[in-house]
């Protein structure tokens, strides 16, 4: 986490409890952070444009305004960047007409030139402005029709419209995946925060000043960052637009799934967003453990391919595994769940089959925001349950007869290096793609993709995550890996959770554990960071 | 609740023979009034006579249309939010006009489920959807041919409307050149 200076701090379960006065009531909030938080940690939401508990305290758009007893009389203050104090009191519209009617005023003055497109807007449905004004605004227009709204941003973009209005900067091309739409910006500067001190590239700035300040890119430069699709979800209207989900749905059409993105050993919490049995977007789930309210273009781009290049159902028939040396091999997407199947199959066999595990892609270094660099997503579980690397397997490659792989594209990750695999004989592959692995095997048996199976993965801070299936699988007939291995075993598996049972019995660290147990950010193993 | 009670028979009317000619004599009136004097009866012979159609009457859809001859519709969905039967299907697009964002690319009514409550038309943001076209009956052959595709709804002409300033604006009316000079207004 960046160290910026009023980085704001936000309650855990181990903040001390300091006793404020809200509206002349006592009430116990966590002491160690603004009073936004505090206030939001008793019930009491209160609207807010700027703040943003992952974001630097910018304090401009003056949306959460409270009232403060203080040595002057009770003063209007910001509540996202007044600390908590013990004994202070604190009057919100619940009690004080007068900030009820500052609430109001600001969010009057946030829209006189915000224009009422909503209709055409992205972001209509869950845009903040839309939230605030049904919560402190509801004024009714004093907006004179013969002036209409002006447009103050970059003069460069101006133009006239049809009725003869000035209005600007409706689709300003920042990079190549986001769009800027100057006419709906607030000036928030979230985007530019995000920028500085997430992503630690500050290709975003504010030009102009007060009320002709626009959002802008260097002359001559483009927003092009790992990250910069994160600057859509901060913005708290439809000012940032991504470039992939532009016009594709209206979002209250979307379902969600929260699931965990399996293209990365952190696992970061996503939610699946889709409708028509299909992915429209992926939307990043805040967890504060591990990736916060960030996702990676890579993670988030990803579902474009999960449903092309897939391989159909077929009908299983009961397989032998002649009498040679196995290889098992368990790629970075499989679940716990895959990993258990995997284990049984393994003691079906006996001694002659070996468990390996891992990707012969290369790890780079952590990022410190949603990535581990790892593409193995699943590395902690695999060394749970006793799998050994993958590179072992390529060492002794000439042992083996057959090679099973589940969601291992070996030959596609690093041809070269799984070309010694070439010599054992049987390739059985189980993937959810038609890929090179699958290309190259004897035997290649369609699985449903990890989007689409229900699961557990642990991530590279040990911490157990569930994936939920989304309801977009392609071909009805596809089963989860752990279900086909499990038949191939000569058992059988019919959930997830039966799956999940052998998981707490192979893996001495899952005792006791459920899907009800695991929450929705995860539970940390015993025994800290693996 | 009100019980209201039957005026019992008499006895000319429980001779059943007198009432059974009396609503013979009925019948017959109406059919030479049939044969004799056609226009005097209250109702029309549908295919031929057309029944008179008021502009407020929720008939098929059309969609109005801006100077350039482009959809009014800015693909925004509130139509089919609020339809009831589910039976719009509107996919959108970036507009190719630089002052305009968003354009309709797909916009398919199923006039089989639609149940005709005009809710879309009062939905509609930007008055583009329209249900004063005075289309009453809908025959095809094939389930396909009753959803009316982007082509069928905005292919109506103005000369039909020639009380309505709004659809004059649209390419062949009456308006249309003075709306262009607007419309078509430099872009600054």
């Amino acid at each position: 986490m960046s160290n910026y200076y009023n980085m704001p701090k936000l309650p855990t379960e181990a903040s001390p409890k300091v006793e404020i006065f809200v509206d002349d009531k006592a009430v116990m909030v966590p002491g160690d952070t603004n009073l936004l938080e505090a206030l939001k940690a008793v019930g009491i939401e209160t609207p807010h444009v700027c703040y943003h508990p992952y974001l630097p305290v910018s304090g401009n758009c003056r949306q959460c305004l409270v009232e403060q007893e203080g040595p002057r009389g009770r003063m209007l203050v910001i509540s996202c960047y007044t600390p908590v104090t013990p004994g202070m009191k604190i009057y919100t519209p619940a009690s004080s007409a007068r900030v009820k009617n500052a609430r109001k005023a600001t969010q009057e003055f946030m829209l006189v030139n915000h224009p009422l497109d909503c209709p055409i807007c992205d972001k209509a449905g869950e845009c903040t402005l839309q939230e605030n004004y049904m919560e402190c605004g509801q004024n009714e227009s004093r907006l004179r029709p013969e002036y209409g709204k002006n447009y103050h941003g970059n003069p460069a973009h101006q133009f006239v419209d049809a009725k003869g209005q000035v209005r600007g900067g409706k689709h300003v091309d920042l990079g190549p995946r986001v769009l800027l739409d100057e006419e709906r910006c607030v000036q928030c500067d979230r985007c530019v925060r995000f920028m500085r001190s997430i992503a630690g590239s500050e290709q975003l700035q504010l030009a102009g000043r007060a009320d002709h300040t626009y959002i802008t890119t260097f002359p001559g430069e483009k927003l092009d960052h790992e990250y910069d699709l994160c600057v859509t979800d901060v913005c708290p209207v439809g000012a940032m637009t991504a470039k992939y989900f532009r016009f594709q749905k209206r979002v209250w059409l979307l379902s969600h799934t929260p699931t965990v993105s399996m293209d990365d050993s952190l696992g970061a919490n996503i939610w699946l967003d889709h409708a028509d049995g299909r992915i429209y977007r992926v939307m990043p789930r805040c967890n504060p453990e591990v990736n916060r309210s960030w996702l990676s273009n890579t993670s988030r781009l990803a579902f474009q391919e999960f449903d092309k290049n897939r391989l159909p159902s077929m009908e299983l028939h009961k397989v032998t595994f002649g009498n040679g040396k196995i290889a098992i091999v368990a790629g970075g997407t499989c679940t716990m769940e895959d990993l258990a199947a995997m284990k049984m199959l393994k003691e079906s066999l006996g001694d002659r089959a070996e468990l390996f595990g891992g990707s012969l892609l290369k790890v780079t270094a952590p990022d410190g925001i949603a990535k581990s660099g790892d593409p193995c997503a699943n590395r902690a579980g695999m060394k749970l349950m006793g799998f050994a690397d993958v590179s072992e397997l390529l060492k002794r490659a000439s042992e083996f007869e057959t090679l099973f792989t589940v969601n291992a594209n070996l030959f596609g990750e690093d041809a070269n290096a799984a070309k010694v695999l070439e010599k054992i004989n049987t390739r059985v592959a189980l993937t959810p793609f038609d890929d090179e692995t699958a290309k190259k095997a004897s035997i290649a048996i369609g699985v449903r993709h990890w989007s689409e199976v229900q699961g557990t993965m642990v991530n590279s801070l040990n911490i157990v995550q569930k994936l939920s299936a989304c309801p977009v699988c392609p071909d009805e007939g596809l089963k989860a890996p752990y279900a086909v291995v499990a038949f191939l075993a000569g058992e059988k598996l019919e959930s997830a959770a039966d799956a999940f049972k052998k998981v707490t019995e192979y893996v001495p660290a899952f005792a006791g554990l459920s899907y009800d147990t695991i929450k929705s950010t995860g539970k940390l193993l015993e025994g800290g960071n693996a | 609740m009100r019980v209201i009670k039957q005026r019992p028979m008499n006895w000319i009317e429980r001779l059943y023979i007198f009432e059974a000619i009396r609503g013979l004599w009925t019948t017959l009136k109406h059919a030479a009034r049939g044969l004799f004097r056609y226009e005097t009866l209250p109702t029309i012979s549908y295919p031929e006579g057309q029944p008179e159609i008021r502009n407020t009457y929720r008939a098929k859809h059309r969609l109005m249309l801006r100077p350039d001859g482009t959809p009014r519709c800015v693909a925004c969905g509130m139509c089919a939010a609020a339809c009831p039967a589910h039976c719009i299907f509107i996919e959108a697009t970036q507009s190719d006009d630089p002052r305009i964002e968003k354009r309709v690319m797909r916009f398919d009514i199923d006039h089989l489920t639609c149940v005709f409550c005009g809710l879309c038309v009062e939905a509609c943001p930007v008055d583009a959807l329209r249900m004063d076209t005075k289309v009453i009956s809908f025959e095809h052959r094939t389930r396909e041919e009753f959803v009316s595709h982007l082509f069928d709804l905005t292919n109506w002409d103005p000369k039909d409307y020639p009380n309505d300033p709004q659809s004059q604006v649209a390419p062949g009316g009456t308006k249309n050149a003075e709306a262009l000079k607007v419309w078509g207004m430099e872009v600054k």
